[in-house]
């Protein structure tokens, strides 16, 4: 058993003369909120798409829930549950439609649908609409059921892309406190933002900006050491204090 | 490859289908629309060809010829003009297509046994037409000056002669001649490109547009279950039109096939996926319903009609062109029909048909999970 949900050494991605990750290092523990953090552009996306076996890296190795992501995409694929940045489910299909879809390519046996079904909606608090069609459902509802089509098979691993952007104050704090819950359940939960206020949510975070690492530790560690002086300071002030050091 | 992956996406296919009003109507109200337009108004056949006779003698013999080309089931005396002026005119105006001049004197110079010519005009602007009409006008005057030649010496007391040589014709495989024979067949290859490769060209391009192929390649889904996923719907309902076009063929149009029913279902389904194969791949590299719905018109259905020997026969095309139809999948099918619907044959006369669509099938199902892998699956 890995006591690392995932440990990647010297990630690069190219696209062309473009380097989106460059020479990228770090592990997530089990059972933390671990975060991605950087500015729109960062490179932040690339990252957990390769890290979900979506695209292959130029170089650099890597394991996710002890899969390697060169050769075992697949797997990982299985094991993981991800949901990408913009919301991807059917719009002409029902909540229930979409997760019958999701049910049947994670193969979950018949058997347990039901349950499966149940469990979700509960924790989606989406049983009232489950035969309305997703499109007139509105986007804070249509979030909560992407993350419970990428629950539904209960991974114990869980990768969110830029999670919260566009969603309101108050369902992003539900939103958080059920991802307490989750890694209180044994879930480690990855999950990018540029949000830098929402790193306090976050175990350990990673830093990074146009592709390269800028700082990693505890939130409250990276602003003593980028501002040791400041006790006040926030992770914004520590990310643009650390950003003016690397750019002379 | 998981079945049950496979019936999953199949199953999200079958609800996109039904919840999209431009698929379902291209699925099952196009395919009627073509055998109705295609079967009534496609017709190839030269008849009742509308002719004006310019009559300068109006004796018995110039009568005797203008009540023979009424009779014939080619020809229609639509109008008879006072002047030469007149019936071009007529021409002009598209109300006949050949005009007939009897000039004064003929049936003089037929008593007197001199040259007696017959002024005919011909509309060649569609030259297809106009072969057929001369050929007919031909047939109909030989016949004419054989029957006098044959009063003639009979008046003489002489003992009737034959021509030496007479050509028996007898017309096989499409014993009436008739186009509506091998329009039928026609019909239903291309209901099967435009059905089997238009809709499909849609299919993974809105996945794209819609931002869920994402999704797709974040699921642990194999290149092969998603391209069989998504084509097995498709399948299903070309194969659906095919039934639909044979059947409206047999009662429409009483086109009845002669050979082997199976043996055409077995053709159909290769070549339906074929065509259902171009239109995923089709989909795959264009990314866009636009550009791919495009793309499937330029490089399924317009070779499918234009050079597959449906309309514009091969023999006639130049070399090069030749080449190109060797490669159109279309060409294959419709040999293989007309081989059942009109020529009686074989599985064991047909055969090579047979290889080169389930070739063609092999090598597009191996370019489209190439191309899915290249995607991320």
């Amino acid at each position: 058993m890995y006591s690392e949900a995932v440990s990647v050494t010297d990630l690069v991605k190219r696209f062309g003369s473009f380097t989106a990750v460059d020479h990228v290092s770090f592990s997530v523990q089990s059972s933390e909120i671990f975060g991605f953090l950087g500015p729109n552009g960062a490179g932040k996306s690339t990252t957990i798409r390769m890290l979900c076996g979506i695209i292959t890296p130029t170089s650099g190795s890597g394991h996710v829930s002890g899969f390697d992501i060169l050769t075992e995409s697949e797997r990982i694929k299985r094991s993981i549950g991800y949901m990408s940045q913009k919301f991807s489910l059917y719009l002409d299909m029902t909540p229930m439609e979409n997760i019958r879809f999701f049910l049947g390519i994670y193969e979950v046996p018949t058997n347990l649908w039901k349950e499966c079904m149940e469990w979700v909606f509960h924790a989606t608090r989406l049983e009232s609409v489950r035969n309305r069609p997703t499109r007139e459902l509105p986007p804070g509802w249509r979030q909560r059921l992407a993350l419970g089509c990428a629950l539904l098979h209960r991974p114990r691993l869980l990768f969110l892309d830029e999670p919260t952007s566009g969603v309101d104050p108050i369902t992003r704090r539900h939103f958080w406190e059920f991802i307490r819950r989750l890694t209180g359940e044994g879930v480690t939960v990855f999950v990018t933002t540029h949000y830098m206020d929402e790193a306090k949510h976050c175990d350990r975070v990673v830093m990074i900006d146009v592709g390269k690492i800028v700082a990693m530790g505890r939130p409250s560690d990276i602003i003593r050491k980028a501002l040791p002086d400041k006790p006040n300071a926030d992770l914004n002030d520590a990310f643009v204090a650390l950003m003016r050091r690397s750019t002379p | 490859m998981s079945f049950r992956k496979v019936a999953a996406i199949a199953r999200k296919e079958y609800f996109h289908l039904i919840r999209d009003f431009r698929s379902l109507y291209l699925a099952f109200f196009i395919p009627f629309l073509l055998i109705l337009l295609f079967g009534y108004a496609l017709s190839l056949d030269v008849d009742r060809i509308p002719i004006a006779v310019v009559d300068h003698e109006h004796t018995p013999e110039s009568r005797d010829l203008i009540r023979r080309l009424n009779a014939s089931i080619y020809f229609d005396v639509v109008l008879y003009p006072e002047s030469t002026a007149e019936l071009t005119q007529h021409l002009d105006g598209n109300l006949a297509a050949m005009g007939i001049i009897i000039p004064p004197g003929l049936t003089a110079d037929l008593k007197a046994e001199k040259d007696s010519p017959l002024q005919v005009i011909l509309d060649g602007s569609d030259p297809n037409y106009a072969g057929n009409a001369r050929a007919y006008i031909t047939a109909v005057v030989g016949q004419w000056n054989k029957e006098r030649l044959v009063t003639f010496l009979n008046r003489q007391g002489q003992e009737p002669v034959q021509a030496p040589v007479e050509a028996r014709i007898r017309v096989w495989f499409n014993e009436e001649l008739e186009s509506k024979n091998f329009i039928v067949p026609g019909i239903v290859a291309i209901i099967i490109m435009i059905v089997g490769a238009l809709l499909t060209s849609l299919v993974i391009a809105r996945e794209y547009e819609n931002g869920t192929m994402e999704t797709i390649r974040s699921l642990p889904i194999r290149a092969s279950e998603f391209f069989f996923g998504k084509a097995v719907c498709y399948w299903f309902i070309t194969l659906v039109d095919v039934l639909v076009a044979i059947l409206m063929g047999q009662v429409l149009f009483g086109v009845v096939m002669k050979s082997s029913f199976w043996l055409m279902i077995l053709a159909s389904m290769i070549y339906i996926s074929v065509a259902i194969s171009l239109g995923l791949l089709i989909s795959i590299k264009t990314k866009s319903q636009l550009v791919a719905n495009q793309m499937a018109i330029l490089l399924t259905y317009l070779p499918s009609l234009l050079l597959s020997d449906f309309v514009f026969p091969q023999q006639n095309m130049p070399v090069f062109l030749k080449l190109v139809t060797r490669i159109i999948p279309a060409t294959y099918y419709i040999d293989i029909l007309n081989g059942l619907y009109l020529r009686h044959l074989s599985f064991l006369q047909m055969w090579q048909n047979f290889a080169v669509l389930a070739a063609m099938t092999g090598i597009l199902l191996g370019l489209n999970i190439r191309a899915l892998k290249k995607e991320g699956l």
